[in-house]
């Protein structure tokens, strides 16, 4: 009997081994591979556009520093809350930070001032051109931005999985990547448009002009960036497929057109909803929550396969009575999931301690990915933390 | 509780396996690199070039009046071509007219553009002329003289000056209607202390505010 249990806590071992192989989940990250090309082609591509960005933000610091420093500093805060949230919402096969610190860079340096300025520009004014100033007035931004910026933003996780290919592994990784890139790309369009508006009334009220269009930006980019490259590099991965994701071209294009078509109706908001505030709040109203809708539907999607391969590393630490089979699905399972486990407890204080052992087997489950499975010093540490806490003991340290 | 999965030996990111190498690059990375750098030239140099390539052919017609944002108004005169803004009465579906157009001659660039502002038109000019100097710090276009005062066919009466810049010179003048500035601008390619051509004193002077104009 004994040893049928050995030989299973074995396999379950063997099976946490593979899912760790496959997912990619614990590697570090190197981004210095100077023999590696996509290094070199990220290199020159984000240098160029925070050159570009850096020159024109120094030249206009000199007519509008107040707009200029209130911008950035709004938008820092509310994008660390998104950094946050995205950072939380990739709580199982973690990617490393460093590799979103990349994609970050890519969406807000090298996908808007290398990329998208220059082919937005030229593809408005050939609308212009072909069609008539009204006509591009209305569609031109609906039908530039989308094909523009969605692949600007997009082939930055080509040279991601480049420089990155034992780590990003599914769609849920093109999803993160994707949500980091389109962060980035915000962020820094969000300061742009800022520095716009600085000067929308002369260079006069231009801290007024500016929170207009800050307040507006931040409260439109709920639904907008962020979800688009999401939703777009998730599809890459599905179209390209990865070793722990099988390809599947006509999913990934879907997702990849579904980008693009929300960004389109984004960018045709004034034409869609005419002049009427009501209509306008409406429509955008409807096309943030559209986009969120979509979103979250891919989340849904791609999110199990991370959770088998948590559930695969984890299931093991169940069998070693480290944790138990309630809190393995809870921690492989949704947010209702680990609501319910913590709501299962009795009292204010069992809860509270229901969810510092989920916290503590994930701790557990980050150690064992960084270990590779292995039965190392933080691994027993980590599984010394799983019992302490549980046992309501104090910390050691 | 002893585990016979020992973590199998991993390269750094970066190591080349022997079969990958070409010229010490790694060659898998070559493909999806080459993939970025080909969009990155089409948005970056092949778009722009064919914009380049193809001009404007929206031609002013006797009559046509441009209007921007706010009930602005301007009469272009015949020839001119729109580079950007709209006509009176073809506007964008949204209804909404864009706050600044421009038309142009040969070498010769004439823009309106409008926005919120309250003061005069001398503050106008003033502003105008304080945020180009801070963005150009005396390196691009700038007013030089005094300012001196003009009148619209409307009755309006406006603030203008003459600008000089990099190989262009011309002339600015400011409005403001009920607490909406306008600031038209035009520069050409010529010597300094030339006077302004007609036709742009006659844009100038055609600038109105709450008019319908000819539609």
């Amino acid at each position: 009997m004994t040893y049928a249990v050995t030989a299973s806590v074995a396999d379950l071992d063997r099976a946490r081994a593979v899912a760790l192989d496959l997912s990619g989940w614990g590697r570090d990250f190197r981004f210095y591979q100077p023999r590696n090309l996509a290094f070199w082609g990220y290199l020159l591509l984000v240098t160029t556009g925070a050159m570009s960005f850096g020159s024109q933000l120094a030249r206009e610091y000199n007519a509008y520093a107040p707009a200029i420093v209130l911008a950035v500093t709004l938008f820092a805060i509310y994008g660390s809350f998104f950094w946050w949230f995205t950072v939380r919402v990739d709580r199982y096969a973690k990617l490393p930070a460093k590799l979103m610190v990349v994609a970050f860079l890519w969406g807000g340096f090298a996908a808007t001032w290398s990329l998208a300025v220059n082919g937005n520009s030229a593809l408005l004014a050939l609308y212009a051109k072909g069609f008539g100033q009204a006509w591009a007035l209305d569609w031109g931004a609906a039908l530039s931005a989308p094909f523009i910026e969605e692949p600007a933003k997009g082939i930055g996780l080509l040279l991601l999985i480049a420089l990155a290919p034992r780590h990003v592994r599914t769609a849920f990784d093109g999803l993160i990547l994707g949500a980091f890139i389109g962060l980035g790309f915000q962020i820094i369009e969000d300061v742009a448009y800022a520095m716009t508006s600085a000067g929308s009334q002369f260079g006069s009220n231009q801290v007024g002009a500016s929170l207009a269009t800050i307040v507006l930006r931040m409260v439109s980019g709920v639904g907008a960036h962020i979800c688009y490259s999401a939703i777009f590099c998730a599809g890459l991965v599905y179209l390209l497929g990865r070793p722990a994701e099988p390809r599947r071209i006509v999913r990934g294009l879907l997702l990849m057109v579904t980008a693009m078509v929300l960004h389109g109706a984004w960018d045709s908001l004034p034409a869609l909803a005419g002049l009427t505030p009501l209509a306008t709040l409406g429509v955008l109203v409807g096309l943030i929550v559209a986009a969120l809708v979509v979103v979250s539907w891919v989340y849904r999607m791609t999110v199990k396969r991370e959770r088998d391969f948590l559930r695969d590393v984890m299931v093991p630490e169940e069998a070693r009575r480290v944790i138990t089979a309630d809190e393995l699905g809870a921690m492989t399972g949704g947010r209702k999931a680990r609501k319910a486990h913590r709501k299962a407890g009795r009292g204010r204080r069992e809860r509270k301690r229901a969810r510092y052992v989920l916290n503590a087997a994930y701790d557990l489950a980050g150690v064992l990915a960084a270990a590779r499975g292995a039965d190392t010093d933080q691994v027993r540490f980590a599984r010394a933390e799983v019992g302490r806490i549980r046992a309501g003991l104090p910390s050691p340290v | 509780m002893t585990q016979d999965v020992s973590p199998r030996f991993e390269p750094p990111d970066g190591w080349v396996p022997a079969d990958q190498r070409w010229f010490g690059l790694d060659r898998r990375t070559i493909a999806p690199t080459l993939t970025v750098f080909a969009v990155a030239l089409a948005m970056s140099v092949v778009l722009p070039l064919i914009d380049d390539t193809i001009p404007y052919r929206d031609v002013v017609r006797a009559g046509d009046v441009i209007e921007l944002r706010g009930d602005v108004t301007f009469v272009p005169d015949a020839g001119w071509g729109i580079t950007s803004g709209v006509r009176a009465g073809h506007g964008p579906a949204s209804g909404g007219y864009p706050d600044r157009a421009t038309v142009v001659n040969e070498d010769t660039t004439f823009t309106v553009r409008t926005a919120t502002f309250h003061g005069d038109a001398d503050a106008l000019l003033n502003q105008i002329e304080e945020t180009a100097d801070a963005l150009n710090r005396g390196r691009g276009i700038h007013v030089v003289g005094e300012h001196t005062t003009i009148v619209t066919d409307q009755g309006k009466q406006g603030a203008t000056a003459r600008i000089t810049g990099p190989r262009r010179n011309g002339i600015i003048a400011a409005f403001v209607f009920d607490g909406r500035g306008v600031e038209a601008q035009a520069t050409e390619g010529s010597e300094v202390g030339q006077e302004p051509a007609a036709a742009v004193l006659r844009m100038i002077r055609s600038i109105s505010s709450g008019e319908q104009g000819e539609r």
